[in-house]
């Protein structure tokens, strides 16, 4: 089956194209440039061309993908609408579904032009009989688009920077995004209608940073709050122009980002979209490292030193096997700092279902680190005395008092940062 | 003209109760099939000292786990032994084969050759005359029972103590094993109040155990490698396997291993006995008499489904507690290799004629972990105070006669036996009586019970049913006879736990076994007579 896909050299473009040829499509790519595959088929198409696009006869399907990013002032939005019109045509003409991606700004008061442009351009792929994706924030795989931009903002960056308030978005990871677009593409559904993917639960900007942080940079990053007025109002006396300049334009358009309900048609997409944490990591699967990091915590938690590796093999090995195999999604800090761990080791906690899991969880480090030689040393051997004893036996009791009392202002908190970390790892 | 039954007598089960049974039978001369679930051992034992392997062996988590994480998947079983991957065979598979359906009790039974005596805490006492007084036979009929079976398994434990007339073993007895420093301790100072304990109904002695202090039949001494919980790689505790060879030296003994019984009927001269053999082949054989010893549960189901009875029939099980003992004078103790099932025992009047038995072990032989869950404090500072603090305790548990627990077996329209059952209203207040009278008599030994540490078990837990299908003179509908044979079902005998009248609080299988020798006995001489 043949596909024609525009901005097939962009960020969204070139995973699509990969999964598609994966799958078995002949993939045309129309773009500017030719591109460096010889497994796809070359159109030269150009937004700011007026000439027509002659498509193959036997094109199942367009999707367009190709925007005008970054902002080129000579092409303006009429004659990005313009191409847009002509691509339509040229679909009809072939009889192959039109597909349009476009924003989840996508608003005809859209604070910036790309929103306006996109919701126009909607306008007419709609009227057209054709259809719109509407992704949220797109993410993982290669470093590019705005992606790859706040990547590359992350790890250049010293500070992590925190919006106050923060604004949310609503990821999508690229690959969970490309395989939508191809179900779209062949699918039975032929009636025209706008599609809504991304995460249904929207989190917060913030967080999404934290996870490029540590799951795509894998580095700390203290986070340094940053007044969204202080930015408003340097916008203001800036001007657009400007704004656009140092790359705060699309930034800016986060602010007003309306929430999506994509529930529905995820549901009827019949996709789970995997969580933030582990489409962020490189592989676009970071499951695994992440309940090794998780075992690593507990396991440290509970010996007081590093375990051997085998131990945290068993742990993942335990958790996929006797579990669901999703990681508790523990903050960085935590992760970090094993002894925090003690804030969540309570009864009370435990009386939730996350609780109760964590508690699970915690019990299985416990078994496997004692049943080990380290474990030995740590579970049952102690320097003999009573005197020695009788300190060992306090230490404990205090410590184990002056942890009490700090988790009393901290539940809350904690609480519900793992309640809301559930599934978005 | 009736076709000759295959064999004399068939017994269903090879766990204790079983064996004992076929001794005299076999010697007797009479053609004898024992068959059972035939599930064994895929798992060796620790071989050599616990402190030793956990502190050097980097595969220890194969045999405290499983490679199958058996432990974790056992996380709520009653019992810490229930975890253990070397015993999973002993445990798997009962409950859905012999479509056990237990509600709100813990039915533990076993599939395996054996049964569940391969993972036993073997404790062993012999009834006095008191405690037989419901028994429908006196004291000195099952006597020789008694010393036969006790002579054959080897028990250890004897000396002259407070409690030699309660465990009433000594003369068959070997020598008792080495106690711990811990233990001997407690015991020192035990004799120093003897007397005043003794006025409050207190007494303490040695653990009468089903384990060798010298070599017997093949089998070998303890020698202290502590991995009672895991496995004697010595065969020291006592396991009705190993009997089977011994058996299987008698041409008239036929042993057939994985055979799952499902239904026994009446033929023209003696009984079917039907089952499934492996997974597919179904199997059926005929004899003149049937012997159940399938295990308290299985045999209730067995029985009444041959009688056709679906009420509700008693089922008697003895409450438990199990509580933290502490000896602060051996504060920061180092660990030794011990001895690790019972080494002292107690037995404690309570009131109104009831008394509690229980025996005290050391800890380090069962994991830290299992400790610190039940300790209200966070891990991490869990682990640091009881890696100190249990060196110095002992694990102690109470078990109270079976009277106390309200259970009920029932056969319902499907097939299955449904178990529940709950401790009756007296329970509570008796535990807490316990609780005070141990606290006083171990804080007169210079020991602590553990504030917060002593817990009662749920119903079910002592995995001590009996009494279901219990002998009378003159027994009814789902009752047996003098010698357990089942009324309404001629032929047909009951030889384990389910036919006893009455459980003590005192380990009961060595009674069970002493009574299946009995019955075997009587079945075989009548038999004789006969032909």
């Amino acid at each position: 089956m043949r596909i024609v896909i525009t901005g097939s050299t962009g960020y969204i473009g070139s995973h699509l194209t990969d999964l598609a040829l994966q799958r078995g499509f002949d993939v045309v790519a129309a773009s500017r440039q030719k591109p460096e595959s010889s497994a796809v088929l070359w159109l030269s198409y150009d937004l700011s061309s007026a000439d027509a696009v002659v498509l193959p006869d036997d094109t199942v399907a367009v999707l367009h993908l190709a925007a005008n990013l970054p902002h080129d002032i000579s092409i303006s939005d009429e004659q990005e609408q313009f191409s847009a019109n002509k691509l339509i045509k040229s679909a009809q003409a072939v009889g192959a579904r039109f597909i349009f991606i476009s924003s989840q700004t996508a608003n005809p008061d859209a604070p910036t032009a790309y929103g306006r442009i996109k919701w126009r351009i909607e306008q007419d792929v709609l009227a057209a009989g054709g259809w719109v994706v509407r992704p949220g924030q797109v993410y993982g795989g290669r470093e590019r688009g705005l992606f790859g931009t706040l990547v590359d903002t992350v790890r250049r960056l010293p500070v992590l920077p925190a919006f106050l308030p923060s604004p949310n978005v609503q990821p999508i990871h690229v690959d969970d995004l490309a395989q939508c677009l191809l179900s779209i593409a062949v699918g039975a559904d032929t009636r025209p209608r706008v599609w809504c993917l991304a995460a249904s639960e929207p989190v917060s900007f913030t967080r999404f940073l934290r996870a490029i942080a540590s799951d795509r940079v894998r580095r700390f990053r203290l986070p340094f709050p940053i007044p969204v007025m202080a930015i408003q109002a340097m916008a203001s006396i800036l001007g657009p122009q400007w704004m656009a300049r140092i790359g705060m334009a699309r930034l800016s358009s986060l602010f007003d980002l309306p929430v999506m309900e994509t529930a529905s048609d995820l549901q009827r997409m019949g996709l789970t979209l995997r969580p933030l944490r582990s489409g962020m990591h490189r592989s676009g699967n970071g499951r695994r490292r992440q309940l090794a990091e998780e075992g690593l915590s507990l396991l440290t938690y509970v010996l007081r030193e590093r375990p051997k590796a085998s131990v945290i093999r068993h742990y993942v090995r335990i958790i996929e096997q006797l579990r669901d195999g999703v990681p508790l999604g523990l903050p960085t800090w935590i992760i970090g700092l094993p002894v925090m761990l003690v804030l969540l080791d309570d009864r009370a906690y435990a009386e939730s279902a996350r609780g109760a899991e964590f508690a699970w969880r915690l019990e299985a480090a416990t078994v496997l680190a004692e049943a080990t030689p380290q474990g030995a040393r740590r579970f049952l051997d102690r320097k003999p005395g009573a005197l020695r004893a009788l300190v060992g036996m306090s230490y404990p009791v205090f410590a184990e008092i002056f942890w009490r009392a700090l988790r009393i202002p901290c539940k809350p908190f904690l609480w519900r940062y793992m309640h809301e970390s559930w599934g978005c790892q | 003209m009736p076709v000759k039954p295959e064999f004399d007598v068939v017994i269903v089960g090879s766990g204790p109760s079983g064996i004992s049974a076929a001794f005299p039978l076999v010697e007797s001369g009479l053609s004898v099939l024992l068959v059972d679930g035939g599930r064994q051992a895929t798992l060796s034992p620790p071989s050599h000292a616990f402190l030793e392997s956990r502190r050097q062996d980097a595969d220890q988590w194969k045999w405290m786990i499983g490679e199958g994480f058996h432990a974790l998947q056992n996380r709520d079983a009653v019992s810490p032994k229930l975890r253990v991957p070397v015993h999973g065979y002993v445990f798997e598979g009962f409950a859905t084969v012999n479509r056990i359906e237990p509600q709100s009790f813990v039915a533990v039974g076993s599939l395996a050759a054996g049964g569940l005596s391969n993972a036993w805490g073997c404790g062993v006492a012999r009834l006095s005359k008191a405690e037989m007084s419901a028994y429908p036979f006196s004291a000195a009929d099952i006597e020789g029972s008694y010393r036969a079976v006790a002579q054959r398994m080897g028990v250890s434990g004897g000396q002259a103590d407070e409690l030699s007339e309660y465990f009433g073993l000594d003369e068959y007895s070997q020598p008792p094993i080495r106690m711990d420093a811990l233990h001997t301790d407690l015991y020192d100072r035990y004799k120093k109040h003897r007397l005043a304990l003794g006025k409050n109904g207190f007494r303490l002695g040695r653990s009468r155990v089903a384990v060798l202090s010298r070599d017997l039949n093949g089998r070998k001494a303890c020698d202290l490698l502590e991995n009672c919980l895991w496995g004697c790689h010595r065969r020291a505790m006592y396991s009705a396997f190993d009997e089977l060879p011994a058996l299987q030296r008698h041409g008239n003994f036929h042993y057939e291993s994985g055979f799952v019984v499902e239904g026994i009927a009446r033929n023209e001269n003696g009984w079917l006995v039907e089952g499934q053999r492996g997974s597919q082949e179904r199997r059926s054989v005929s004899a003149r008499k049937v012997m159940l010893a399938a295990g308290t549960l299985a045999t209730t189901r067995l029985a009444l489904q041959t009688l056709k009875l679906h009420q509700p029939i008693p089922l008697l099980s003895c409450p438990t507690a199990a509580f933290l003992l502490w000896l602060p004078r051996l504060t920061g103790f180092q660990r030794t290799g011990a001895f690790g099932l019972g080494q002292l025992s107690y037995a404690v009047d309570i009131k109104d004629g009831i008394s509690a038995f229980g025996s005290t072990f050391a800890t380090t032989g069962i994991m830290v972990s299992e400790f610190v869950r039940h300790l209200p404090m966070s891990r991490r500072y869990g682990i640091d105070l009881l890696g100190v603090l249990l060196s110095s305790c002992l694990v102690g548990n109470v078990f109270l006669p079976g009277h106390l627990t309200l259970a009920k077996a029932a056969l319902a329209a499907n097939g299955s036996l449904t178990v529940s059952g709950s401790y009756s209203d007296q329970v509570p207040c008796l535990m807490v009586e316990v609780g005070k009278k141990l606290r006083k008599a171990y804080f007169r030994m210079g020991a602590v019970l553990m504030p917060m540490s002593f817990t009662v078990g749920m119903p079910g837990g002592d995995i001590h049913y009996a009494g279901t299908l219990p002998m009378r003179i003159a027994p009814e509908l789902g009752e047996t006879d003098t010698f357990g044979e089942l009324h309404g079902a001629e032929g047909m005998y009951v030889v384990d736990a389910a036919c006893l009248p009455e459980l003590s609080e005192k380990s009961h299988t060595l009674t069970i076994m002493a009574n299946a020798d009995r019955i075997a006995h009587y079945v075989a001489n009548t038999m004789k007579s006969h032909t």
